[in-house]
């Protein structure tokens, strides 16, 4: 457990997450009041990473449920493995006709059956898919969602029930409750917007791209090698390469590969003419590049 | 201080958020109840020397849009930021703010409940006035205070001390406060100018919501051609903002339809697992068109200004359709969708509107553009077409073009004109509106942005 802000924000950094006031304290507040984060903001700021660090930072397992269209209860929740069902009764069919056998009636023989059905509805048949581990799992967990926008709006009325109780309910086995509840944080990339009900349950966490002086220490953390001085003009370079009115802005984890490809030649500054040709490592569209080579002069000093 | 006190000031520092929670809703935010109840229990953790993360409590519990966080910024600012320095936010300050004044009560000997009366009855007649007539000063406002008669009504020392107020205050006030009034006419004074800043502070909170909002509300429902240089600006991040609002609330709005046919590859295959008995039957999930939508300009002086935020707003809800096509005319019709797919829409605008390729002869000529149109483009129209245009239809005499725009009705499914003249002047001079109204499903009169957006979010429901 995080004892207060601080201590979110060191903890974290031992998990080379460096994370904002803001983040950590959103963080830290939602694990007291034990609420689940909404996680919003452009792609490549390190939503989905959050998560994992904080789990590895609290040694709590990690539980992920990556979103998709079309995505149901069956593959978060639970799901009945009906072949393997199927293959045990086909074995089982001698088995069976010899329990069956002493029966006079079909009635009977139905009712005799009947009582035999938590054999074949047990946990050995349920496959517990993410939310369910979550919930009965003993160890503290955090469940991330990832990109909850990407499913259905029945889906997500669905979890509103998760998130509201975390009980679930298996008609054939009864409620499954938890006292250990899971650390629940969903993130979203604003292809749709999330429905009033979910939000209001969740506390919200807008994560921008970093500050200059925050990204410095990122990418001084992750790519030590770059040097104090390349890392503070790679940076202010990609800060204005944000500026420009690009299609997709660099991210996160492309300044970190700019930096590392600077590294890697040898670079003790940044030049303009081996900044231009790597370019690509930053900017993912044709257009984008053209467009920061136009602006080459003011972005690159040398 | 003994802990009595200390449980009436954290009962005075609550009533401050509520001040806060009722500008963030003046401003435009929606706060639930549940909220409200979370940031209270966020707060219970708050460490409030750590200016950051007190500001973060507010926003994770209260904004749940991201879109608002602008708003709220604003509101913060001016609410919390002028009563915090650099050590931090002092929830004593929010206690000065009140009457909770020792010496006042040592003085009267006032208890507790009877100055959060007074305090309460104070805020009630704030609002009501504010309710009813807006603009009094904050001094007739204390007049209007102590003559109310809920409040003369009160008994005790409260009673005592308002009477003596009232009297002293109104110069006509009568004489009997004279005898006796050495002693009490400093105290006397020194309750009004309590309550003086009351007002101000109060009329101050009041309006601090409502006067982001009514910036904003002022934009939105300036007509569009009065809007100045300076003020277009601020224009673009409010469409930014409402455009990304109102794309996020048609989206939720498209459910995906489920249950079409049954997909009878998907159902064989995924049933093979169970001796290919369909345990598990799989849909075909139906598509939902989304429309398409091809956008006429006329970029011409007298309604270019209409066409620039057309543009930008269709550009900003542009995922929300499965194709736009653009063109922009003034006697001649010119595509500029390649325009905005090289550069940002900002750009691609003024590129548009310093370029001469549109005019030939004079002014605009609809029917020129519309028979072009026809000739040169009119594979941009099928069935699934929804065409927009953006004019005044003055047409400069020159011949109507209808055919061609009888053509472009035909090849469409629906065609919506935006007039940006008002209703009564649509056919005066050399317009022609009404020439074009009977062939379009509706022609409809837009001043201000407010309703350019309301057309777009009604063209999603009528278009289904």
């Amino acid at each position: 457990m995080f004892n207060d802000i601080q201590h979110t924000i060191d903890l974290l950094e031992s998990q080379k997450y460096i994370c904002s006031r803001e983040i950590a304290t959103t963080i830290f507040l939602a694990m007291k009041m034990e609420k689940p984060v909404l996680i919003e903001g452009p792609a490549g700021v390190g939503k989905t990473d959050l998560g994992k660090c904080i789990a590895s930072a609290l040694n709590m397992d990690l539980i992920r449920l990556q979103c998709y269209e079309g995505l149901d209860e069956a593959k978060a929740l639970y799901e009945w493995e009906y072949a393997k069902q199927l293959l045990y009764t086909q074995i089982l069919k001698d088995k069976l006709s010899a329990v069956l056998e002493s029966e006079q009636t079909l009635g009977a023989a139905v009712d005799k059956l009947a009582g035999e059905e938590d054999v074949f509805f047990s946990d050995r048949f349920l496959i517990p898919r993410p939310i369910l581990k979550a919930i009965t799992t003993p160890r503290p967990s955090v469940l991330l969602i990832d990109e909850i926008d990407k499913s259905d709006s029945e889906f997500e009325a669905f979890l509103l029930e998760v998130l509201s109780d975390f009980q679930v309910t298996i008609p054939e086995i009864g409620t499954i409750t938890t006292d250990i509840k899971p650390f629940v944080l969903l993130t979203s990339n604003n292809a749709r917007e999330m429905s009033d009900a979910l939000k209001r349950r969740c506390l919200h966490l807008y994560i921008d791209f970093p500050e200059k002086e925050l990204e410095e220490k990122i990418v001084s953390l992750k790519v030590p090698e770059c040097g104090a001085y390349l890392i503070k003009e790679v940076v202010e370079a990609v800060h204005k390469i944000r500026k420009l009115p690009l299609k997709k802005e660099p991210s996160i984890s492309e300044t970190l590969d700019w930096a590392k490809a600077f590294a890697l030649l040898g670079c003790e500054v940044l030049k303009k003419d081996v900044a231009i040709d790597t370019l690509n490592f930053l900017l993912k569209y044709e257009k984008d590049i053209e467009l920061a080579k136009k602006h080459g002069k003011e972005l690159f000093v040398q | 201080m003994n802990t009595h006190n200390e449980r009436d000031d954290h009962h005075r520092i609550k009533r401050k958020f509520f001040d806060f929670i009722a500008v963030l809703q003046d401003a435009g935010i929606q706060v639930s109840t549940v909220e409200v109840l979370d940031m209270f229990d966020a707060l219970k953790y708050a460490d409030f020397s750590d200016k950051t993360s007190f500001k973060q409590i507010l926003s994770t519990t209260l904004v749940k849009d991201y879109t608002d966080i602008p708003v709220f910024e604003k509101c913060f600012l001016e609410f919390f930021e002028k009563r915090i320095n650099e050590k931090g936010f002092d929830p004593d300050i929010f206690i000065q703010d009140t009457l909770a004044n020792e010496s006042l009560k040592e003085k009267f000997d006032i208890s507790e409940s009877d100055l959060e009366a007074l305090e309460n009855s104070i805020d009630r007649i704030i609002d009501e006035v504010l309710e009813d007539h807006g603009d009094l000063s904050p001094r007739d406002m204390m007049k209007l205070i102590l003559e109310n008669p809920v409040l003369s009504s009160s008994s005790g020392a409260i009673g005592n001390l308002i009477f003596n107020t009232r009297s002293k205050f109104a110069p006509h006030g009568g004489g009997q406060n004279e005898p006796d009034a050495d002693g009490e006419d400093g105290d006397m004074e020194f309750l009004q100018s309590l309550i003086e800043q009351r007002i101000r502070r109060r009329l101050l909170e009041k309006n601090t919501g409502k006067k982001i909002f009514r910036r904003d509300e002022y934009l939105l429902t300036k007509p569009i051609y009065q809007i100045t240089l300076a003020e277009v600006s601020e224009m673009r991040e409010l469409i930014k903002r409402l455009g990304q609002k109102l794309k996020n609330r048609i989206s939720l709005r498209k459910k995906r339809v489920k249950h079409g046919h049954i997909d009878i590859k998907k159902t064989l295959r995924k049933n093979l697992q169970y001796g290919g008995t369909p345990f598990r039957i799989f849909h075909k999930d139906r598509k939902i068109d989304r429309p398409q939508l091809v956008v006429l300009c006329d970029i011409s002086s007298s309604v270019s200004q209409y066409s620039r935020f057309m543009l930008l707003l269709t550009y900003t809800l542009q995922s929300l359709f499965s194709k736009v096509r653009t063109f922009a005319f003034i006697s001649n019709m010119v595509e500029i969708t390649p325009l905005f797919m090289e550069m940002n829409p900002e750009r691609a605008l003024n590129s548009i509107f310093s370029d001469t390729d549109f005019t030939y002869g004079w002014g605009s000529n609809y029917g020129n553009s519309f028979n072009q149109f026809i000739n040169e483009y009119s594979d941009a129209l099928t069935g699934k077409t929804t065409v927009l245009v953006l004019g005044d239809a003055r047409n400069n005499s020159n011949d109507p073009g209808l055919d061609s725009f009888i053509r472009m009705k035909e090849k469409s499914r629906n065609l919506f004109w935006l007039n940006p003249d008002r209703k009564h002047l649509w056919d005066w001079s050399d317009s022609i509106a009404t020439l074009y109204m009977p062939y379009c499903k509706e022609m409809r009169e837009v001043k201000n942005f407010h309703d350019l957006s309301d057309f777009i979010d009604k063209l999603f429901i009528s278009s289904r």
